[in-house]
């Protein structure tokens, strides 16, 4: 919301809309309509209208007829009437309906109309906040839903596969069989810690507070480096990180940490398993407190049907390797906190390139 | 009774519960086949190709219902698109870790679907349920 409070003024006489628009052009945005056809056709336009102020004697229709009409398709704006004495029953009935937030008497003051319109737009401020939290709670509560759903099934499962393992152990006596099902729990096990870990992530990032300074990025691309120069070496996959720092650069380290942590892990993990040139290149280019940072791989890469889908909470676009589909979650909602951007380019079986790009604060 | 006289074939993303689900119905004993899919979409091609029924044993499809891609219930829509006759040579059984009572009440609403059985599945409960195949 910004500049003048946007007004709207409906009156059939146009000597009183030019009279309302000289007395109030300097305060408000006016805008004027002379029947009620004109007026819809201003609000469609401009959205932003938060008072509408309409004459209640129009020869097509009554201000409040007007008023009953536009309610349910602009619920928003607060609406007042001006009328004389003799509309006075007219008037209440509609009040009391809830239609009108408060009537100014003919002929009219510039302060009443003025104090009208402040108190008015306290009122469509606070109501149109309100609306936006309640959108708010409603899109967290159907996440939670979501989130509740999949983390179910997501903790349970690697439980249940313990279970079955430990079932199987106990009817052999064959070594090798009990070998084999300790090696399946312990990679339940470990899937389980990936996905505890995800969620801490989930909530770091929700409840933390940025915390915004110099990025160093020596010290982020060591971090990088220690974590996945092991994972490299063993699956034979070249990791380089190159580095171009122009500038400083103003930002969350932690955030930065965690969407990189979660673009490699995938890079890392999703390569294709036989072919001799296995690579994960890094990229980080900064300059006038901008940073451009690409992850690419030479891996299996991601089907375009599914490219759309990849940032949906809980969307898997493989069923090889174990996901939790919460990864790329992280990093976009990482990425809305920091005003950051990420587009992607895919082939399949060719490898996948992610570009990050975020203005420093 | 052993399996011997059933096919089997698992459909589970992870790659643990179509280890142990092999595992199981081994040792129930003597499988006539045991095959493994981590894709929904792969088991149903593979389905649709198979042209010979003709040792007259049955399959035994156990399907996991959370899975990414075609989930569950996305695969038993294309399985009941079969021909009757065809279908006629399986018996479906979801099996999954879900709690979830939509899952269950959704699962229960597709004819092909006998039962919905809970993760892990255990040596008894496969042989308990074929002796009703």
């Amino acid at each position: 919301m910004s500049g003048k409070i946007k007004v709207l003024y409906i009156d059939d006489e146009v000597n009183n809309l030019h009279s309302f628009r000289a007395a109030f052009r300097h305060d408000y945005q006016v805008y004027t309509a002379n029947s009620s056809e004109e007026a819809t056709v201003q609000l469609n336009a401009n959205p932003e209208i938060a008072v509408i102020i309409s004459d209640q004697r129009m020869p097509n229709m009554t201000g409040v007829e007007f008023f009953e009409e536009i309610r349910a398709s602009h619920p928003a704006p607060v609406r007042m009437l001006i009328t004389g004495y003799t509309d006075v029953e007219a008037v209440i009935d509609a009040i009391n309906r809830g239609q009108i937030f408060r009537y100014i008497k003919k002929p009219w003051s510039e302060i009443d109309i003025k104090s009208a319109i402040e108190e008015g737009y306290s009122y469509y401020l606070t109501s149109s906040l309100l609306t936006e939290k309640n959108k708010e709670l409603q899109k967290a509560y159907n996440e939670l839903d979501k989130f509740a759903y999949s983390v179910t099934h997501d903790l349970r499962s690697p439980i249940l596969s313990v279970l079955g393992a430990i079932n199987i152990a106990k009817q052999t006596d064959d070594v090798a069989e009990i070998k084999e099902m300790v090696g399946l729990m312990e990679k339940a096990m470990q899937k389980l810690d990936d996905f505890i870990h995800n969620i801490h992530d989930y909530y770091n990032m929700r409840r933390g507070e940025l915390e915004i300074r110099d990025v160093n990025f020596d010290n982020l691309a060591a971090q990088l480096k220690d974590m996945f120069e092991l994972v490299g070496k063993t699956n034979n996959v070249e990791f380089v990180i190159n580095k171009d720092v122009q500038s400083a650069f103003r930002s969350d380290e932690t955030s930065l940490l965690i969407i990189l942590n979660n673009l490699l892990s995938n890079a890392f993990k999703y390569q294709k398993k036989n072919i001799a040139h296995k690579f994960v290149h890094v990229d980080i280019k900064v300059n006038d407190n901008k940073a451009v940072i690409t992850v690419a791989d030479n891996g299996i890469g991601i089907h375009e049907n599914y490219l759309d889908h990849i940032f949906d909470m809980f969307y898997r676009a493989t069923s090889e390797e174990f996901g939790s589909g919460f990864g790329l979650y992280n990093v976009k909602d990482a990425l809305s906190r920091l005003n950051g951007d990420i587009k992607v380019t895919s082939k399949k079986d060719e490898g996948t390139s992610f570009t990050v790009t975020i203005q420093g604060k | 009774m052993d399996a011997s006289q059933f096919h089997f074939i698992i459909i589970d993303d992870s790659f643990f519960d179509c280890r142990i689900a092999e595992k199981v119905i081994q040792n129930v004993g003597n499988p006539a086949s045991v095959k493994v899919f981590q894709n929904a979409e792969d088991a149903i091609r593979y389905i649709e190709q198979i042209e010979d029924y003709n040792d007259g044993k049955k399959v035994v499809l156990f399907v996991d219902i959370q899975m990414p891609l075609m989930d569950g219930f996305g695969f038993v829509q294309e399985f009941e698109s079969l021909p009757a006759p065809i279908k006629d040579h399986y018996a479906f059984y979801f099996v999954t870790s879900s709690i979830n009572e939509n899952d269950i009440r959704r699962s229960v609403n597709f004819p092909s679907v006998r039962r919905f059985l809970n993760k892990p599945l255990t040596v008894a409960v496969v042989k308990e349920l074929l002796t009703t195949v």
